[in-house]
């Protein structure tokens, strides 16, 4: 017998015109923890919703003990001895702790067509005490738990009947430091009963420490397979990127003197049950940093900057005195938007790319009859989006079928097409890898230094810090502090105002 | 697109399934209409070739009222209540002949339009779907239009004869379609319809007044309905109470057939207009010429407006009709 559990040979998948995976083979052996990694959109997530099920790969096979496997399903998978822990929620609202853990697989617990749920419950809470999750009560609704319950006990479904394979596909990313823990120890307990484990993570320090063996994919085309042992983060993200990162990440110009000048002025906005009465003043070409808690409100300030918020009072006032109640005047005043919710508020998605460019500078673009041409808009779309460098086969492409990092660079040729002179960028470097955050901190730079200016929202400490001339915190739903940019600030300090 | 796929295919024999399914589906409206003209020709020997004149009076009204649906269907909505609006501005048209003819023809306008606008209140202002609403406001204005032609049909005045020409219903038509094409093809309103189909709220963010949007677009579906009246009643001479009886369904199956998808957005094309309402004349003509009965046409009709629409429904984006 040999000690290859899976191997990969020549899986290739395309979602419409984009190639997801092209010809990727490699090895996975038994008794391992093998990561997997990549930039967004370098196919990762594709590879192994193919292997368990949820997606069908075009071309290829997967061959588990030497046996091909092909399952049309996720129960299919589980028969085959494949499970995965799925980025989003994996539980379904409406069942029980009980049912989802056996989802697929309820035929154990049934006798003459009735299913016997005192059983299944029994069962259910033997392997929640196993796992020592015994705060989780099978009997109870789902719904009940919050999600980082919830996970657990998808950890629970997912590895239960040692599974030849694991996947576990970005899941710590959602869980506290204990939840993480807890994966960890469940990934090793794998390991050690001479079960796979599939990792898929974004956080390289982790990956190095957990996994042993790592393998990276780029653009949907398989790079190299190296020992974690030896290698480091450098090496790692070079693999990923395809050249050296080097150079300035964010901004390294401290103690430049920020414009006198008041280009926005918030007074008092409440919007109810999200914020309350905050005030502050943008200044010309300052990046303004917001951060706190995705809860504490901070997102709704470039909405209420934006006219966008229901229900808002107080007020946005501009320094030739217009007021901002609305997003049509917002827009008409140079102020663009990019919202953190960017597949539903920022693109039309079954759209193209040519129309998503255009759809707020239409009137620019139209001649003295109100007249549009087909030409027109195209070569302003290209341009910008050439602009962003935004990777796509020819503007009349729908945005649907772009990665994030991709999306993200189209909402901001729209904006830089209407040159907009105040720009409210919630979380813009949200899911995106790192070259294209690169070229989006670059881009702000400039904007700031040719006299604009910027209200940053992130969840990202590290990029207001780096960003940010001044950074507000936000706690529930008020201004709870204000730092000014300096090379001494650390994530610590931040926090201390944040929680 | 398609001749660009034919071309790849001829260039260097690659096609891809996709794309083959993409070709058929958007080819198939008018090689539909080419097919069951020339087979109806040949199982009725030339007969609906020589009463062409008969079939093509029966377009005119269809098509103009379908280009207002196809405004709001590209959006993303519906509109059944438009037979009603037919009906109710028919009647105006009517009373208002023996007056003035241009009086009569912006008599008919403004009932639809009012009527339009009654539908964009309950949808835009009071948030309510809009094939919830114009049902209601179909059996609202039905009852109107019962009560008011049920005892004796409206008669128009006999002037509106001298206007039963094909030069006149042929130019209306052609009118309407000219502008409706270069606001639907050439200017920001045309771009917004769609854009909004696709993805309202992201529009919304990107600066579009769409709740105006919606609002216009109701009240120019109406006023171009309530212009067909004029149409149908130069047709006619007079109101009867099915006056637009049905009219909603003949719009909706011609644009399904036409290639249009019914929760609109960005693969809307301004052909289906035109392609769906000759497709759906000739279809129904030609099984009437067939002999076949009422009940049968029916049953016809249901089986091929539900494979056009098993076609050409843009699942990616459907459970957003408004």
């Amino acid at each position: 017998m040999s000690d290859i559990r899976l191997e990969v040979k020549k899986v290739s998948k395309t979602f419409g015109i984009t190639r997801a995976l092209q010809d990727v083979s490699f090895n996975i052996a038994k008794g391992e923890i093998h990561a997997l990694i990549g930039e967004n959109g370098s196919g990762k997530s594709t590879l192994t919703n193919s292997l368990a099920g949820i997606y069908h790969k075009d071309r290829g096979t997967f061959l588990l003990d030497g046996k091909e496997v092909d399952p049309a399903n996720q129960v299919e998978a589980n028969n085959e001895g494949i499970s995965i822990i799925v980025q989003e929620l994996g539980t379904l609202d409406g069942l029980t702790v009980a049912e989802n853990i056996f989802l697929g697989h309820e035929e154990q617990f049934v006798k003459f067509g009735i299913k016997n749920t005192a059983a299944m419950n029994k069962k259910a809470n033997e392997l929640l005490k196993k796992y020592g999750f015994d705060k989780i009560k099978a009997p109870d609704m789902i719904d009940d738990y919050n999600f980082e319950d919830r996970k657990l006990v998808e950890i629970v479904k997912a590895t239960y009947f040692s599974p030849k394979i694991v996947v576990i596909d970005e899941t710590t990313t959602a869980l506290s430091r204990e939840g993480r823990d807890e994966l960890y120890k469940q990934m090793k307990r794998i390991r050690e009963e001479g079960n796979t484990v599939i990792f898929i993570s974004h956080d390289l320090p982790e990956v190095l420490e957990m996994s042993d063996t790592i393998t990276v994919l780029r653009d949907g085309v398989y790079i190299d397979t190296v020992k974690s042992s030896e290698i480091d983060e450098d090496g790692l993200k070079k693999l990923m990127v395809g050249r050296d990162v080097t150079g300035a990440y964010y901004r390294t110009d401290y103690g430049e003197e920020v414009s006198k000048e008041v280009v926005m002025k918030v007074s008092d906005v409440t919007v109810p049950g999200l914020i309350s009465d905050v005030s502050f003043e943008l200044h010309k070409g300052e990046i303004l940093g917001f951060g706190g808690l995705s809860e504490s409100g901070m997102h709704e300030i470039g909405k209420a900057c934006f006219g966008a918020s229901f229900d808002r009072t107080g007020s946005v006032t501009l320094s030739d005195g217009t007021h901002i109640n609305d997003i049509p005047t917002a827009i008409a005043h140079s102020i663009a938007y990019t919202s953190k919710d960017r597949d539903n508020e920022s693109l039309v998605m079954n759209q193209s790319i040519r129309d998503n460019i255009c759809l707020p500078s239409l009137r620019e673009l139209s001649n003295k009859a109100h007249m549009l041409s087909d030409k027109k808009l195209k070569s302003f779309a290209e341009e910008f989006a050439k602009k962003m460098s935004t990777k796509m086969q020819s503007v009349d492409q729908f945005v649907s079928n772009l990665s994030g990092g991709n999306k993200q660079k189209v909402v901001l040729a729209r904006w830089i097409g209407k040159d907009s002179d105040i720009l409210l960028l919630d979380s813009p470097t949200r899911g995106i890898d790192i070259k294209v955050k690169q070229d989006i901190y670059r881009l702000m730079d400039e904007m700031r230094k040719s006299g604009k200016s910027i209200i940053m929202i992130s969840e990202e400490l590290t990029e207001l810090i780096g960003m940010c001339d001044r950074i507000i915190i936000m706690k529930d739903g008020r201004i709870n502090g204000e730092l000014l940019r300096s090379a001494d600030i650390d994530e610590n300090s931040l926090i201390a105002n944040m929680v | 697109m398609p001749i660009q796929i034919l071309k790849n295919f001829f260039k260097t024999g690659e096609l891809k399934k996709q794309h083959v399914i993409n070709l058929i589906r958007s080819s198939l409206p008018i090689i539909g209409l080419i097919t069951v003209f020339i087979v109806f020709n040949a199982l009725t020997h030339g007969n609906m070739w020589s009463s062409r004149k008969l079939i093509l009076n029966q377009i005119y009204v269809v098509m103009i009222a379908a280009t207002g649906v196809f405004f709001i269907m590209s959006m993303g909505g519906l509109d059944f209540s438009q037979g009603s609006i037919m009906g109710i501005a028919s009647i105006v048209v009517c009373k208002l002949s023996g007056t003035n003819i241009w009086l009569a023809v912006a008599g008919g306008i403004l009932a639809g339009a009012a009527i339009g606008a009654f539908n964009a209140y309950f949808y835009v202002g009071r948030k309510i779907k809009s094939f919830i609403v114009t049902i209601c406001t179909m059996f609202l204005f039905r009852g109107v239009i019962k009560y008011m032609a049920s005892n004796s049909p409206v008669a128009a005045s006999m002037r509106v004869y001298d206007y039963d020409t094909t030069a006149i219903k042929l130019g209306i038509t052609a009118a309407v379609l000219l502008i409706s094409f270069i606001v639907f093809r050439f200017t920001s309103f045309g771009i917004h319809l769609k854009a909004i189909g696709a993805g309202e709220k992201a529009v919304k963010f990107a600066g579009v007044r769409t709740d105006r949007v919606k609002f216009l677009i109701y009240v120019l579906a109406g006023a171009i309905t309530g212009l067909a009246a004029f149409v149908n009643i130069v047709k006619n001479g007079s109101a009867t109470a099915n006056v637009g009886n049905q009219l909603e369904t003949q719009i909706l199956i011609a644009l399904v057939l036409g290639g249009m998808p019914i929760s609109g957005g960005a693969k809307v094309k301004f052909e289906n207009v035109i392609v769906g309402s000759l497709l759906y004349i000739v279809l129904t003509n030609g099984l009437i010429m067939m002999g076949l009965t009422t009940q049968m046409m029916q049953l016809i009709q249901g089986i091929v407006f539900l494979i056009f629409v098993a076609l050409f429904a843009d699942r990616e984006n459907l459970s957003v009709i408004k």
